[in-house]
């Protein structure tokens, strides 16, 4: 076939087409990368146990973010804070959860309005079982295997 | 997983799936529907295509040119204007306009006047994707201009339809509707617009081509129908039915009955009942072999089926629910009232087929695609589209249509000429608007015809007695009498 | 926001090499049509449009922006679509359609830069609502408000016209975030017996929305928006209930609402009956002339298309705001049109999951409304070229002619991308 205009014309058309399904693919690919690093991050799971949001309030924790938690896990308004509770009615170092000889202790660090296990302020150390619930400020949370 | 994350995913889900409908519709209009969509007449894309080329001619079966495109006069949006050379073809021709798209042959064979003719793909392709287009094609119709003529005179300002067919082939060698209109008006840019408002709004329906698309009651001709199944369900055409106008079969049928047109009292065999004509034999013929056969035969003859032929065509219909049911409609179908309806071109493939012992042909306007030097591209012979009755019924009712024509006091008389044994019917089909419409059908030489001919005036005077002279002066000319 | 080390994003940044390749290609083969030829011609357009990419990316990466890399690529795909097809179709709108490609990446680099926290929008909540309410009913003021083709929901202020629905629509969304992230809890529980309604004072939303749905489609006779307002409020409604029932009760409301007024406004029974009968006797070439003609158009699409510049849309009327669709597909085939609802469906799965992704419930409202937006608008536009549905008066995001609708559609993605920072400075880079 003679390349005249007419031919290269057509050429460039298909290369419009072809750019347009190269450009899909790409960002196609992109797409399916992340969607496979959301998959993985939804299924890992971390830390030795979590705290799961029960209720909460615009500006915290979203209600059902399960908080994974660490041997040693401070909770606060602080940014610092492993787990952060952003919340006017929380102190900035409000807890501390740990993890000791296969038990979950939870005790006050020292916050204005307390920290309440089960409906009851606590005083002292506590010991926590799967189901307990923590209420800082507002934000109420379950412990969860 | 939170909950809000879930019906996240369940939104995404269900916009995906909507998505995926609407690229569907999407391939569906593009892949689909494509083939139809382009062959729209109101679809712009073909006449764009020729908007700084000429068209391809459409000439008739002794090459005269019918459409050419001529160069326009300078300063004009499009280099080439559509010169149309006869009226009397303005349907069937058709107009080519860049605003209004294209009808008739001018569709039809739209593609092949435009160098992109379906028989050659790779032709396609090149104008398609390359913008390179073949020298247009000439589209051969089979209309031969001496029928084309007579049937045109025939007819004259009458509103109605006549059509000529060559049984042997199918190929049409005559067709007039009226009114008609000027095709050259519609395709021109600087008339189009007022022109095609006018036709468009017009109550006669100029544009509508009344041979494939005009949709009437058969009236009397349909009684050949009626004879054939009768015939072919074993009943004896010799047997005497007593008529007695009026006629009811019984009290239920209260106020209505069949009524004779000639007032008659008598007993008739068939031969006597096609020369008269008579309702009140063909209403009991019909409620005695039933109406399960009388549907069935006129289903055979193509009547609730478009006919495949090249332009666009109606079905028309048995009746309203497609069935036969009750003894009122049976009667009044038998002698082709009810609520029949059938297009001029059906009842000239019906002469044909009682021609042609039986066959029916597969009616074409075109019989040739040409190349631009004049070199045969493809011929078009569709063939017959089947055997509706057997040879010896067509036989027999040839033998009743001549007598229809020829016997002392037959009421298709007019149809008679000299030398050339003739066989036909008239028809006068009541209908609700207006004085009954005139109907013929016929074909010649009886023996081995090689014209068939249907006539309809609309609203006419005399009825199927005005149409038959113009039955016979179509087939003289076809004949060369 | 924190300023931090410039981030190199090269995945954005190799996507948008294939944009600008992508743009000259289309405007290469749209001009050559045009003049027959391969002339050499003034590449003023695709070049200030190339500029003008690169500098949004360069932007992002000199403030160590976190967000999404693809958002931007896409965005800019469309547009640049949109660049062509403006040439193609009306190119005497093609500076003006390039000058509101530079005020929407102002509107962009603004809404990147500006609220130091997502927050804020949370905050204001009710400002935004009655902000959105008051742009909504301004076209209805006399002196302020103007009827452009049969609908009253233009203003303008001298000569420049904007669509206030537009604005509306993020605005809303943002006020529909924030609500529902605060009254989830009341609106989830369930009561009144069998039904599983919420306590009356929540129900009021649901019911202002429905009037002021009924108003827009009623007096400003803009079909498009009604649906689009509605159809955002019950996919938030859903995304924070997860209640079925709500939605289902809305979309009743919407439909007895359509129905009394497909019953009694002429505009709307056009509307309905142009789309059940477009190629009927007269309709084809009066109320249903656009329709069909798209659909040409679509028809001579095949596969492959008639090749950029080589077809016929510009027979549909005003085809670059309404039918872009259809002209885009006729050229570049069922492979081209299907490729650009890929293109869209890839933009909202990435708004999606950025939406997933998000630290906190009222940004995951946010993302997954204002993705929907995106996703809503392509399909009822699309749904009304390929007449699957009732034509509306809805753009074809980033692609149709027209500036409040650009503007409109950036600020949705800098929004989006400031979602995705938020939560790449949180969960770290994902």
């Amino acid at each position: 076939m003679e390349v005249t205009f007419a031919v290269l014309l057509w050429g460039v058309r298909i290369a419009f087409l072809v750019l347009l399904y190269l450009f899909l693919i790409r960002a196609f690919a992109a797409l399916w990368r992340a969607m496979r690093v959301e998959e993985a991050v939804a299924a890992k799971p971390t830390g030795l146990a979590f705290l799961v949001v029960q209720k909460s309030h615009s500006g915290g924790p979203r209600s059902g973010a399960r908080l994974p938690l660490r041997a040693l896990t401070s909770i606060g308004r602080d940014a610092g804070n492993d787990v952060v509770v952003n919340d006017d009615a929380a102190s900035s170092k409000h807890a501390l959860v740990s993890f000791r000889d296969g038990e979950w202790w939870v005790e006050d660090a020292g916050s204005t309005n307390g920290t309440v296990v089960n409906g009851t302020r606590i005083t002292a150390a506590e010991r926590l079982h799967y189901g307990d619930e923590i209420l800082i400020g507002r934000v109420a949370m379950r412990l969860e295997q | 997983m939170t909950p809000v994350a879930q019906n996240l995913r369940a939104l995404t889900l269900s916009l995906a799936l909507a998505f995926l409908v609407a690229s569907l519709g999407v391939g569906y209009w593009t892949l689909v529907a494509s083939e139809e969509l382009s062959h729209d007449p109101f679809n712009p894309r073909l006449v764009a295509a020729t908007r700084d080329r000429p068209r391809g001619n459409i000439v008739d079966a002794k090459g005269r040119v019918l459409a050419s495109s001529q160069p326009s006069p300078q300063g004009s949006a499009q280099r080439f204007r559509r010169v149309y050379a006869d009226r009397s073809l303005a349907q069937v021709v058709g107009y080519a306009s860049f605003t209004f798209g294209v009808s008739g042959a001018e569709g039809a064979y739209g593609e092949t006047l435009v160098g992109q003719d379906p028989g050659d793909p790779v032709g396609q392709w090149r104008a398609r994707y390359l913008g390179e287009h073949a020298p247009p094609a000439t589209v051969v119709l089979g209309i031969d201009p001496a029928v084309q003529q007579a049937a045109a005179t025939a007819l004259g300002a009458r509103r109605g339809a006549i059509v000529a067919l060559d049984p042997r082939t199918g190929a049409i060698l005559a067709s007039v509707s009226m009114p008609n209109f000027d095709s050259g008006l519609v395709s021109d840019p600087r008339t189009e617009e007022l022109s095609w408002q006018q036709l468009n709004g017009n109550k006669e329906r100029p544009l509508i081509n009344r041979v494939t698309q005009g949709l009437y009651p058969p009236g009397s001709v349909f009684k050949i129908i009626t004879g054939a199944a009768a015939l072919e369900s074993g009943f004896d055409p010799n047997a005497k039915v007593r008529v007695d106008d009026p006629w009811r079969a019984d009290p239920s049928w209260g106020a209505y009955a069949v009524r004779s047109a000639a007032k008659a009292h008598g007993d008739f065999d068939m031969a006597r009942a096609y020369q008269q004509s008579e309702n009140i034999y063909f209403a009991k013929v019909g409620l005695q072999i039933g109406g399960a056969k009388i549907a069935e035969y006129a289903q055979r003859f193509g009547i609730g089926s478009t006919p495949k032929v090249d332009l666009p065509a109606a079905a028309g219909q048995v009746s309203n629910s497609r069935a036969l049911d009750r003894p009122t409609l049976i009667a009044d179908t038998s002698f082709g009232q009810g609520e029949l309806l059938v297009s001029p071109l059906q009842m000239c493939l019906l002469a044909a087929a009682i021609g042609r012992s039986g066959v029916m042909p597969t009616p074409h306007y075109a019989v040739e695609v040409r190349d631009a030097q004049g070199h045969v591209v493809r011929s078009i012979t569709p063939g017959p589209s089947g055997q509706v009755v057997r040879p010896d019924t067509a036989q027999k009712l040839t033998q009743l249509l001549v007598g229809a024509v020829e016997a002392p006091g037959a009421f298709a008389f007019g149809a008679k000429i000299p030398g050339v044994s003739v066989a036909g019917k008239t028809g006068t089909a009541e209908n609700p608007a207006g004085s009954p419409h005139g109907w013929f059908i016929g074909f010649a030489p009886a023996n081995d015809p090689t014209v068939a001919v249907a006539v309809l005036i609309e609203n006419a005077t005399e009825g199927g007695v005005d149409a038959a002279p113009l039955g016979a002066a179509v087939m003289r000319a076809a004949l060369g009498k | 926001m924190i300023r931090m080390q410039p981030l190199r994003r090269f995945g954005e940044l190799r996507l948008l090499v294939l944009v600008a390749l992508l743009l000259v290609t289309g405007f290469v083969a749209v001009v050559a049509t045009e003049l027959a030829s391969f002339a050499p011609v003034q590449p003023v357009v695709p070049l200030l449009f190339i500029a003008l990419a690169v500098a949004l990316h360069l932007f992002l990466v000199t403030i160590g922006f976190r967000g999404d890399q693809l958002l931007l690529p896409l965005m800019l795909a469309l547009t640049a679509i949109g660049l062509i097809e403006v040439e193609r179709l009306a190119s005497n709108l093609l500076l003006q359609q390039l000058s509101w490609c530079v005020v929407a990446a102002g509107v962009f680099v603004v809404a990147i830069l500006v609220p130091r926290d997502l927050s804020v929008l949370a905050r204001y909540k009710y400002t935004w609502a009655l902000l959105g309410i008051a742009l909504l009913l301004s076209p209805l003021l006399p002196g302020l408000g103007r009827e452009i083709n049969g609908a009253r929901i233009w203003i303008g202020v001298g000569f420049a016209q904007f669509q206030p629905s537009e604005a509306v629509k993020v605005l809303l969304v943002i006020f529909f975030a924030s609500y529902l992230d605060e009254y989830r809890e009341v609106l989830t529980m369930k009561r009144l017996g069998p039904l599983p309604l919420p306590p009356v004072p929540y129900l009021l939303p649901i019911i202002l929305m429905w009037g002021m749905a009924m108003v827009v489609m009623v007096f400003e006779k803009d079909l498009g928006a009604t649906l689009i307002f509605f159809g955002i409020f019950l996919a938030m409604l859903y995304l924070a209930t997860g209640q079925t029932s709500y939605t289902l009760l809305g979309a009743l409301l919407l439909f007895g609402g359509a129905y009394l007024a497909y019953r009694s406004f002429g505009h709307v029974a056009v509307r309905v009956d142009t789309w059940l009968e477009p190629f009927a006797g007269d309709t084809r070439f009066s109320s249903g002339y656009q329709l069909v003609q798209g659909l040409f158009a679509l028809g001579n699409a095949g596969l492959l298309g008639a090749g950029l510049g080589g077809g016929l849309p510009e027979r549909i009327p005003v085809v670059w705001s309404d039918f872009v669709f259809d002209a885009f597909t006729e050229e570049t085939g069922f492979l081209g049109g299907a490729a650009l609802l890929a293109l869209y469906l890839v933009l909202v799965f990435r708004g999606m999951i950025i939406a997933l992704r998000a630290p906190t419930t009222f940004l995951q409202l946010l993302a997954g409304g204002l993705s929907f937006i995106i996703a809503f608008q392509t399909l009822v536009i699309v749904g009304g070229n390929a007449r699957l549905i009732p034509l509306t008066g809805v753009t074809l995001p980033f692609i149709a002619y027209g500036g409040s609708s650009l503007v409109a559609n950036f600020l949705i993605v800098a929004l989006l991308l400031r979602v995705s920072d938020v939560t790449a400075r949180v969960r770290g880079p994902a």
